[in-house]
């Protein structure tokens, strides 16, 4: 299928050009990055820029560094980066974990975090991991840069605090400063490649503090704080895990549509959050099912 | 037992190292030139509504436009064994995404560009989905001239109506065989439809040069009925026959979607306004769902008596099928499947009524199993219910009404030799049946399902196929037949045939590609019934070469023709051990004798092999007095499962399936086509999941909500057994095994969940999410049917 949309095609090679390249298309512009999102929009006719700005010849954009506790993940790195980045695997197994789930190796290769977050889909696979390690968004505009949370970020489907005329520049996970344990369960209808029909990240830190997030079933991937707010401080007792589960459909407002019924999702969910949890408390003194390991 | 040389072995296919190395050439990968015009369809999206108006001049001007094409230009019908269906909607479209115009363009992007500006006003009417509400007495009627439709003689279209079909089928006595059953059970099942989802997408070329030569290149099953249907179609604008030529190269899957005709009319259609010109049409993956042909949907409602024993007293079924608009193909996959939906059991007293119904979801038609696998859900689901309902073990309960050689079918035959008991044991013992195993999870449960099977080829009672076969200088054979290499191995295995008779190495012989101005006659590749009947005819072939051979031999050296016989490529004698003469000396320049003249020329066979057995003309009320079928292939499946009985996930543990191949004539292919066809069903079971919103609209045409199994999903083993009762005329007793391999897929599973959770399953697919939700709401049986999304 031919891409009938005609626009024009940059490919800058320093960040000043495409700030320029924005300010000038006024939001009609789009950036390019691994492309597995926007090029199947202009072919499917849902989006129709006038201008595809190709960031990819912008070198400093391609860095995935850590120092000083902070990892920092430029705009055009790859899932597959992020996955076979011993760093990423050892300090933040949960997004390490959660990146695994997404698409499939090809997809992956091209397909970067920057990209996925500014997609803003509600079943971002990247959504809890970013709200869990509570990330900061670096964009950059006409006017220098802003840091926003990614607390902040989603604001609906489709829709993220990025301005028209700004764009990510990188995005940066601070290392918890206690110890702890992550899990990413996802439910798809299969073991291959699928969108999340719920996905659920949970960090647990020592000293009983949880941090959880969904994604997948509602507007946005948001954080769960009506659970956290029961657990924290609390040590993980069946009963507890009990309340907890019966306060997801609270949480929680997934819709019914061909992947699943939100029954469904709202049933799974509770069964997420209570492997999950019990996996990423194990997990904080290297117990528990290895990383990567399917739990559902 | 006979020993034999080439027969029963598992030798390298054909065209294995084509295919790996990317070497294998399908239609797309063909260079058609510099005059290469591209066609993009303009589509209606309506379900069902009447064309007021077509304005194509806004797309006429778009730079590139070569030509913008309407029903008006081709007011014809066709259809294989029914015509209903048109190259473009004429005055109505039946379904959401029919074909109503096209754009021919130098460049894809402009012919999608300019089909945007094609203006198509339309008249609503009411839609029908549901074949159930088609059947109603004030439900709109799709097709007003259903009644004036030619058709084959064996379909029952009632005009005025939407049936297009009804098989109506009576044996014995069925309301006395209730009255003598001890337990009976009645139920309903439903069965979605599902699509078949090829690699390669529906592609065709066609092309209608200066000498008034017509040539599709298309990716297909049926090259030889492509032909005859396009012929028959275009014959207003002169053409006949013989000005038709289909070339079939590789094809990237078929499955019964690649069969009969849909899109490839679209090129032959519009090759002929552009001469000169080849026109490329390629389906898009969306397309590629809603615009050739799907599986039908069926609602079976089913009641079965049994005596206290277990002996099956009576058998009663009503099977509603949802065929879409066009029902020229599906019809038959109604009857053949009607005529054999009792599966493979010895029943004195049965009554079947199926119905091919329009509707306006797409047009069905074939799909692996042709009917089989719908019926196989309903009625081994069934069956395992009522033994266990009886207390009689499964297993057992199969081997006491299993049917036997000689026992009558259900239309009044007899059946063929066959090994059905020796495949249910073999899978029963292989997955250790009646041993009740448990999981060290204790969130899950195993369980065991087990399900027998039969298929018949469904085909016309005079198919017909037939085979060339050359020599070469070298004593190298080339075979041209047109059978179609699906990824069978069809090429191999016609090789292995020729040459057990003629004793050429494979690795000496080609096996040609389909042809239909070079190869010779065959119906399609449909039915599984290449290897048996393009066998015989290859075969036939054989001889012919062999008598020929044996002929010049005589002239030459005067031996006796009996005494000769070919073995190592050479011809020898039983009297004269001394003697061998070299094939390559001779079968092309012949022998020369001692007066220096020659005898003999160049050898070529031909054969050709039709059933003369078999016959169309049973009663329309009764099923009774044809013989249909040729024969059926019988077989059996189990699986040992592993169910989650939170999530309902399913994990398989092991799946097995033993079938009666008669003779494997290369058994590497049968073990593959157990795996592979064993593997698509569960997916129709497990994964793949269609769904249309209210107005009859696909909402998944795609991979991304249309799920089809990967690596990660397969079982933990995959067993394939192969039985091997002969087939008395199949070639070297071989009969079909390829589509058979995915009907027991769908019950085993059902069966197994049932056996692991205790819920039954009477709606396909069988989802995580079904078995999860029944299990928190402690329901038992599960009917839930989500086709069609309610908003």
């Amino acid at each position: 299928m031919a891409i009938v949309h005609e626009f024009e095609y940059f490919k800058p090679e320093r960040i000043e050009d495409v700030i320029k390249l924005l300010s000038e298309y006024k939001g009609k512009a789009r950036l390019l990055a691994g492309g597995t999102d926007l090029v199947v929009r202009i072919k499917d006719e849902l989006e129709s820029p006038a201008a595809v700005i190709d960031i990819k010849g912008i070198e400093e954009l391609k860095k995935l560094e850590f120092r000083e506790g902070k990892l920092h993940i430029g705009a055009l790195v790859t899932f597959t980066d992020l996955i076979d980045s011993d760093i990423v695997k050892k300090q933040f197994p949960l997004f390490w974990e959660s990146s695994k789930t997404i698409a499939s190796p090809g997809i992956r290769n091209r397909a970067t975090l920057a990209g996925n977050i500014c997609s803003g889909v509600p079943s971002l696979d990247s959504g809890p991991a970013l709200l869990v390690y509570e990330a900061d968004i670096i964009v950059r505009g006409a006017e220098g840069e802003r840091v926003i949370p990614a607390l902040n970020w989603f604001l609906g489907p489709r829709r993220t605090a990025l301005k028209e005329e700004e764009f990510v520049r990188e995005i940066v996970f601070s290392l918890p400063a206690k110890n702890h344990g992550g899990s990413y369960i996802k439910l798809g209808r299969y073991k291959g490649e699928d969108l999340a029909q719920v996905g659920l990240g949970i960090l647990a830190l020592e000293g009983n503090e949880y941090r959880l997030a969904f994604c997948a079933v509602g507007p946005v991937p948001s954080r769960a704080k009506k659970i956290e707010a029961l657990l924290n401080g609390k040590p993980l007792t069946d009963s507890l895990l009990e309340t907890a589960k019966r306060l997801v459909s609270e949480e929680i407002s997934p819709i019914t549509d061909v992947r699943a019924t939100k029954e469904y999702r709202v049933h799974v969910a509770k069964i997420m959050l209570e492997r999950g949890i019990r996996a990423a408390v194990e997990r904080i003194d290297g117990n528990g099912p290895a990383y990567g390991e399917r739990l559902i | 037992m006979e020993e034999f040389k080439f027969i029963g072995k598992s030798v390298k296919r054909l065209d294995e190292k084509e295919k790996v190395t990317g070497a294998a050439k399908y239609v797309d990968d063909i260079e058609f030139g510099p005059n290469l015009l591209y066609a993009e369809i303009i589509e209606s999206p309506h379900p069902h509504a009447l064309i007021k108006s077509i304005d194509t001049s806004e797309a006429e001007k778009i730079e590139g436009v070569v030509k913008v094409v309407t029903g008006k230009d081709f007011p014809y019908k066709f259809g294989l064994y029914m015509k209903d269906r048109y190259i473009f909607a004429q005055d109505k479209v039946r379904f959401i995404g029919e074909q109503v115009a096209a754009v021919i363009a130098r460049d894809p992007r402009t012919a999608q560009k300019a089909a945007k500006l094609v203006k198509v006003e339309y008249e609503l009417l009411q839609p029908v989905f549901d074949p159930i509400e088609a059947l109603k007495e004030d439900a709109v009627i799709i097709h007003p001239d259903l009644g004036n439709y030619p058709h084959v003689p064996w379909f029952f279209p009632k005009g005025g109506t939407n049936i297009t079909h009804r098989l109506k089928l009576r044996k014995g006595n069925t309301e006395k065989g209730f009255k003598d059953a001890d337990f009976i059970l009645e139920d309903t099942y439903r069965v979605p439809r599902y699509a078949h989802c090829c690699l390669e997408t529906h592609i065709a070329v066609g092309l209608l040069d200066y000498s008034g030569r017509l040539t599709i290149w298309a990716s297909t099953q049926s090259p030889y009925t492509q032909r005859n249907l396009f012929a028959d179609a275009l014959a207003p604008l002169g053409f006949s026959h013989k000005d038709i030529r289909v070339i079939a190269p590789y094809v990237g899957g078929g499955f019964g979607g690649k069969a009969g005709v849909t899109m490839e009319i679209i090129a032959a259609a519009l090759a002929t306004t552009v001469k000169g010109h080849p026109v490329k049409v390629m389906w898009r993956r969306d397309q590629e769902f809603y615009n050739t042909y799907m599986r039908q949907q069926v609602v079976t409602k089913i009641k079965v008596g049994v005596k206290k024993d277990g002996i099956i007293t009576a058998f009663e079924m009503a099977n509603y099928w949802d065929a879409g608009p066009y029902a020229e193909y599906g019809a038959n996959v109604v009857n053949a499947s009607g005529l054999s939906a009792t599966g493979p059991y010895r029943i004195q007293n049965v009554t079947i009524d199926s119905y091919c119904i329009y509707t306006n979801l797409p047009a069905a038609g074939p799909y692996r199993g042709f009917g089989y696998s719908e019926m196989s859900f309903s009625v081994e689901s069934h069956m395992t219910r009522i033994a266990n309902a009886i207390g009689i073990d499964q297993v057992e309960f199969r081997r006491k009404n299993g049917i036997k050689e000689g026992d009558t079918v259900a239309y009044g035959a007899p059946m063929n030799p066959n090994g059905l008991l020796e495949a249910i044991d073999k899978v029963a013992d292989e997955i250790n049946w009646g041993e009740k195993e448990e999981s060290k999870d204790p969130n899950k449960a195993i369980g065991k399902g087990l399900s027998i099977f039969w298929k018949a080829p469904a085909m016309p009672p005079n198919v017909t196929t037939s085979a060339f076969i050359k020599f070469n200088e070298d004593g190298s054979l080339n075979i041209l037949v047109s059978g179609m290499e699906l990824g069978q191995g069809y090429l191999t295995v016609m090789a292995q045939v020729a040459t057990e008779i003629l004793t050429v190495p494979i690795e000496k012989i080609r096996v040609e590609l389909p042809d239909t101005d070079r190869n010779p006659y065959h119906w399609q590749t449909v039915a599984s019934h290449v290897t048996w009947a393009s066998g015989n005819a290859v075969k036939r072939a054989a001889l012919e070469m062999r008598d020929k051979i044996f002929e010049v031999v005589h002239a030459a050296y005067h031996y006796d023709k009996d005494s000769l016989y070919l073995e190592d490529e050479k011809v020898k004698c039983k009297l004269h051990s001394s003697f061998e003469l070299p094939l390559k000396d001779f079968v092309i320049n012949g022998i020369q004798t001692k007066d220096g003249t020659y005898r003999g020329g160049a050898i070529v066979g031909s054969g050709s092999f039709m059933p003369e057995f078999t016959s169309a003309k049973q009663d329309p009320e009764t099923s009774q007095g044809g013989h249909p079928n040729v024969h059926y292939t019988v077989g059996a499946g189990a699986v040992k499962i592993e169910v989650d009985k939170q999530t309902g996930k399913i994990r398989i543990l092991k799946a097995v399936e033993a079938v009666d191949a008669g003779k494997a004539i290369n058994p590497r292919n049968v073990e593959h086509q157990i795996i592979g066809g064993l593997l698509q069903g569960l997916a129709t079971v497990l994964c793949e999941d269609m769904r249309f919103d209210e107005n009859g609209k696909i909402l998944n045409p795609n991979f991304t909500d249309y799920k089809i199994p990967t690596f990660l999903d397969i079982p933990d083993e995959v067993v394939p057994i192969i039985v091997e009762v002969p087939q008395p005329d199949g070639p070297f007793g071989a009969r079909g095994i390829a589509e058979h391999t995915m009907i027991p897929a769908a019950p085993i599973i059902a069966n197994a969940v049932e056996d692991a959770v205790g819920v039954r399953v009477k709606a396909m697919p069988i989802t995580a999410e079904k078995i999860a939700m029944a299990i928190a709401d402690e329901k038992k049986e599960v009917d839930d049917f989500l086709m069609i999304m309610k908003k």
